[in-house]
């Protein structure tokens, strides 16, 4: 029988350096092991030494084992992570939780929401959705972030802007700054989306989720096509530990992608 | 099955050969401080083969510890890690009926979807004796509410019930029966009037008491109709002393932490819960439940609702051990009286 809680080793084949503090780290597990998971699902990340933590993939399955995950610094463990060098291995198991819900995207328009690193849980989505992109008649990307220095995968946004509609804004403009300031809800009235036949995807900071979600509603988007990919502490991604737990549900298990419907059901808001 | 009699010289008999079968023989015995607790006496011997009340911890302990190891760490920097396995054989003797009822559930949540190996692994060396209450422990205690005592109805290996002429035997699986068909010659077979008073017994310890609705509890609590006061009062009263979620059979909650020495070391999860505020912040300090009384109310919330839901009965076994131990005086069984009376 298998220790669930025995991570693999996966060496660091690359670091590529997305904002001031954050960094996104292309892994690949030492034994060619190829990690089966689907847009949304998570792995936890061991450190030894300073432990484990759950990071969504940030890429979509690869034939060649490679994944990557986008890590802001903001603890011990991700500021340790943030020193690591290009070859150095870390341990990775999984992939947990449940993935988006890729059978109902046919024929739908897509709307995707990111505020800051929240960008990365979506990432996979965004490029599946946009392989796929014949399935959509149209798909729209609002992301925010705090400064222009902040934002994401600059590399890769020209790409999604030939098959779809990228908004940003920022909090925080610096000098160079030519588009639109403030949250992702100021972007709202500029989306053309046909809200009865649209899925919407959130992830960002718990404020953002809340507000996003109360001005997509007024827009007459559906409870149940609106999906949030929600943060919690914890330990094991198996259902044990208990501190991912909401209400019977446990976001590693039956998430961390729930339906604003269930989100209610749950008496969360983000 | 019909139930066998046992004397008490023969049970005695009976614990010097079981012991021979295990490396460790965990059974009640007395502390200093004329508490019970549950400790390995196959050396020292000094078991005790009926005792009054309950054990201050539950014998969870031995296969949920405070701490215990996942893996070895053989190089952190190279990411080796080997698997450990606590391969010792255990009996417990003398589980009380409540804390069966709580293996049951600790069983079936830590083999729920992903099963947990150090949990399961302790669980397969394991044969549990519990031994059914003569009497209420605590005035606190309402296991009779709980559908949890005096007497166990399933989770064990063989169950030991005192009788006034000496002990009847139930056998709940098939390492029970082994083990009386191994000892054949140390039992016979109970009379009718044994088993009369062990009906009598079960009658005088229910009291007048109704059951507990639990259903309709757990539904009350699903539907957030428990008065908003009630929550209040509970996280005013609570000091976050852990005592609770310590004593609780059922509470499984943990943390996990490595402690390295140069670049080797292990891997532990050490008990962790819902009361500390610690328990759901996250990275950046954000928290889903800033408030207190939100972080006892899961306490409740879990025992009472979800696991009903879950598993059709609740996780509290009515053992009475947080309602004793909590200095702000939380009691779980009243909150079960309140809202199954406001219902």
């Amino acid at each position: 029988m298998k220790n669930e809680y025995l991570p693999i080793p996966a060496v660091i084949e690359n670091i590529i350096e997305e904002s001031p503090d954050a960094k996104t780290f292309i892994l690949k597990p030492k034994d060619n092991t190829i990690l089966r998971y689907n847009p949304g699902q998570f792995l936890m990340l061991s450190l030894p030494g300073y432990g484990e933590a759950p990071f969504t993939f940030a890429s979509c399955p690869s034939k060649n084992g490679l994944f990557e995950i986008s890590v802001r610094n903001v603890g011990t463990l991700t500021s340790s992570l943030h020193r690591l060098k290009v070859k150095d291995i870390i341990g990775v198991r999984g992939p947990y939780g449940n993935t988006f819900p890729l059978d109902k995207l046919k024929n739908k328009d897509i709307f995707f929401v990111a505020g800051g690193c929240g960008i990365a849980p979506l990432r996979p989505l965004i490029q599946y959705v946009l392989k796929n992109k014949k399935a959509h008649k149209r798909v729209e990307i609002i992301y925010g972030c705090r400064a222009p220095k902040d934002i994401f995968y600059k590399r890769e946004l020209e790409l999604w802007k030939k098959d779809s509609i990228v908004h940003l804004t920022v909090d925080e403009p610096d000098e160079k700054w030519g588009g639109t300031c403030g949250v992702v809800c100021v972007l709202f009235p500029k989306i053309k989306l046909n809200p009865k036949n649209s899925l919407v995807f959130l992830c960002g900071p718990g404020v953002m989720i809340k507000f996003a979600i109360k001005d997509i509603l007024k827009l007459g988007f559906k409870e149940n096509n609106i999906y949030a990919s929600l943060e919690r502490y914890m330990k094991c991604g198996l259902g044990k530990c208990g501190h991912c737990y909401v209400k019977g549900k446990y976001v590693c298990l039956d998430g961390p992608n729930f339906s604003y419907t269930q989100m209610k059901e749950l008496g969360i808001e983000s | 099955m019909k139930k066998l009699f046992i004397t008490k010289d023969n049970l005695i008999e009976l614990v010097i050969r079981l012991k021979k079968d295990c490396d460790e023989f965990i059974a009640p015995k007395k502390e200093h401080l004329d508490d019970i607790i549950f400790g390995d006496t196959k050396n020292s011997n000094d078991e005790l083969l009926d005792y009054e009340g309950n054990s201050v911890i539950s014998p969870r302990a031995f296969l949920l510890p405070q701490s215990e190891p996942l893996f070895e760490i053989k190089s952190s920097k190279k990411c080796v890690f080997v698997p450990v396995e606590d391969k010792k054989s255990r009996i417990f003797y003398g589980v009380r009926p409540c804390d069966i009822k709580a293996l049951i559930l600790m069983q079936k949540f830590f083999t729920d979807d992903f099963i947990d190996l150090p949990y399961q692994q302790k669980l397969e060396r394991s044969t549990f004796i519990a031994l059914a209450c003569g009497k209420r422990c605590l005035a606190k205690s309402f296991c009779h509410l709980m559908a949890a005592g005096p007497v166990a109805k399933e989770g064990f290996d063989l169950q030991i019930i005192p009788v006034s002429r000496g002990f009847l035997v139930e056998s709940g699986s098939k390492k029970g029966k082994q083990i009386v068909k191994r000892n054949k010659t140390l039992f016979s077979l109970a009379r009718p009037q044994d088993e009369k008073e062990v009906r009598d017994r079960l009658c005088s310890f229910a009291e007048k008491s109704e059951k507990l609705d639990f259903i309709a509890l757990s539904r009350t609590m699903a539907q957030d109709k428990v008065k908003e006061e009630i929550w209040d009062d509970i996280g005013q009263r609570c000091v976050v002393c852990s005592g609770c979620i310590t004593l609780c059979p059922t509470c499984s909650c943990f943390s996990i932490v490595d402690r390295l020495s140069n670049d080797k070391g292990l891997r532990f999860r050490y008990c962790d819960g819902c009361p500390y505020a610690g328990f759901t912040r996250m990275a950046g300090e954000s928290t889903p439940f800033p408030q207190h009384k939100d972080h006892i109310r899961r306490f409740f919330e879990h025992k009472l609702n979800i696991d009903v839901e879950r598993y059709g009965t609740p996780s509290c076994v009515g053992c009475g051990r947080c309602i004793q131990t909590c200095p702000g005086n939380i009691s779980i069984r009243k909150f079960v009286e309140q809202v199954a009376n406001s219902l």
